[in-house]
């Protein structure tokens, strides 16, 4: 009897609780470090096919993907991204709601820093280092991938 | 978000093409999805997706900013969505009302939830299921559709569900409940789960006006 | 059991949406109910599913020319690459644009906001927000989400 009374008192504070479902314990994220450069034939690393219209863009011709994290992201706990060049940047988030989430994109090197709220269904692309030798490297953030 | 779509809006009605382009591109694929949701077809929704900012913006000049810029959109789109739907429909000159025919057993409640658990995490189940859902979608009656895709994409209330519909509350939430039943009896069967007896009489009519 | 007639449509509703009688009810209905229990589970293991599954068939369709199509529609003439950079420039202050972007910025259907004392300014400035000390970012909404660029350094980037 006590079983049955307290689930039903679980579901029932369910069903009068504002949140929707289970608050999420973190937010799925995934992280891909990728380098565009001018040099060589134009050519786009299979694995970014959904960047392309993005990626079309910028003025960069070939791009590949140097490296990927998946993470469950929790508020204001950075998750930190290294970089080819030895740089390091953070990632965090500071809210997410409904319909969308707030990034920060911290990246020390290049003494930036980007608040960004998108929509759950869209993307970041983010460049983190400056031009050299004809190539930059860039972040892209998607929550829920 | 509401007051920047203000600016965009205000400078639009002062002849910006470009604040209005903003616009389209910001609600585009929302638009779309509730658009799909309602009219089934792709190529369809992406017709009505593009009237509805038509229409906005042959009546700029009326927006008095009382209800945000996005439900004006989702409501022209809604309605545009509900046209088509009936306009094919006499076209057609087909029973739309497919699901009727379907057997919609009783039983199966709590099936579906033990078989997803009780972890909101991407299990192989809820992505097959979630592939499966337009498809189940398309196949039960426009305003069971409608109503479910206005409070699932559009995220709508029960007060404004009532006001964009035109039906009480009671109608609200008892279409609202005959629309995830007829979904859930599809998604059992598409996820091979025991449960359904086809054949058999549909269920306990519970009479929604 | 006639209780889930009344009951059972109540159990998709959100915080504010039932009456204080409606949601007594319920959870006394549901302390006795195993049926509605169990709808419960279900509405709550498919929630926003249904949300996700259009959004995402939005998502894998390609809305390049969607915004043209519209603006045609309503006639509104397309001002070229270049007209509608000048536009733009009488509107903001532009520093300068690096010579990466100049092809991009004839790209149609993109906001762009400019650095004005090292933080992005725009209409749509509260959703994306970008500080930089040592370069002039750039912010381009696409229709897939924002790509931000660093645009120029303040300083001179060694060789």
């Amino acid at each position: 009897m006590t079983g049955r009374l307290a689930k039903a008192a679980v579901l029932t504070a369910a069903v009068l609780s504002a949140l929707p479902a289970e608050a999420a314990p973190g937010v799925p994220v995934r992280v891909r470090v990728i380098r565009g450069s001018r040099q060589g034939p134009p050519a786009l690393d299979p694995q970014l096919q959904d960047l392309q219209a993005q990626l079309g863009h910028t003025a960069y011709l070939r791009w590949e993907q140097v490296g990927e994290h998946r993470a469950d992201m929790d508020f204001n706990k950075p998750l930190d991204v290294p970089l080819p060049s030895g740089d390091r940047l953070q990632i965090l988030i500071l809210e997410s709601r409904k319909e969308t989430v707030t990034f920060e994109v911290r990246v020390p090197a290049q003494k930036t820093q980007s608040k960004l709220t998108i929509s759950k269904d869209k993307r970041i692309v983010h460049q983190v280092t400056p031009e050299k030798d004809g190539s930059a490297y860039f972040v892209t953030i998607r929550p829920w991938p | 978000m509401e007051l920047e779509d203000l600016a965009l809006v205000t400078r639009a009605r002062a002849g910006d093409g470009e604040a209005f382009r903003a616009l389209v591109v910001r609600y585009q694929r929302k638009v779309y999805a509730v658009a799909l949701g309602i009219v089934k077809d792709p190529d369809l929704a992406w017709d009505v997706a593009q009237d509805a900012f038509v229409r906005v913006y042959t009546h700029l000049g009326e927006f008095k900013g009382e209800s945000a810029f996005s439900t004006w959109v989702f409501r022209i789109a809604t309605h545009l969505g509900i046209d088509a739907v009936r306009r094919e429909r006499t076209r057609s000159k087909q029973d739309v009302d497919e699901a009727d025919e379907l057997a919609i057993a009783e039983g199966g409640e709590g099936i579906l939830a033990t078989a997803l658990g009780t972890n909101p995490q991407e299990t192989a189940l809820r992505r097959e299921l979630r592939d499966k859902m337009t498809e189940a979608l398309a196949q039960i009656p426009e305003k069971h559709r409608t109503i479910l895709v206005l409070r699932e994409v559009e995220g709508l209330s029960y007060e404004e569900l009532a006001e964009r519909l035109g039906i009480n509350k009671g109608t609200v939430m008892s279409r609202l409940f005959h629309a995830r039943k007829k979904m859930q009896a599809l998604l059992r069967r598409y996820a091979g789960i025991a449960g359904e007896a086809a054949g058999s009489g549909t269920g306990t009519g519970t009479g929604e006006p | 059991m006639k209780d889930c007639t009344t009951y059972a449509p109540m159990l998709g509703a959100r915080e504010g949406e039932l009456a204080a009688g409606e949601r007594t009810g319920l959870a006394g209905h549901l302390e006795a109910c195993a049926a509605c229990r169990a709808r419960l589970a279900d509405e709550r293991a498919l929630e926003g599913l249904l949300g996700e599954a259009l959004l995402r068939a939005a998502a894998r369709r390609d809305f390049g020319d969607f915004a043209d199509g519209v603006m045609a529609r309503v006639g509104a003439t397309q001002p070229s690459g270049l007209r509608a950079l000048l536009a733009f420039f009488r509107q903001h202050r532009v520093i300068a644009a690096a010579s990466a972007l100049a092809p991009t910025l004839a790209a149609l259907a993109l906001i762009v906001y400019f650095q004005t004392r090292g933080t992005t300014s725009g209409p749509l400035a509260g959703d994306f927000e970008v500080t930089s000390e040592e370069h002039s970012p750039m912010v381009l909404d696409t229709s897939d989400g924002p790509l931000i660029l660093l645009g120029d350094s303040d300083e001179p980037e060694g060789t």
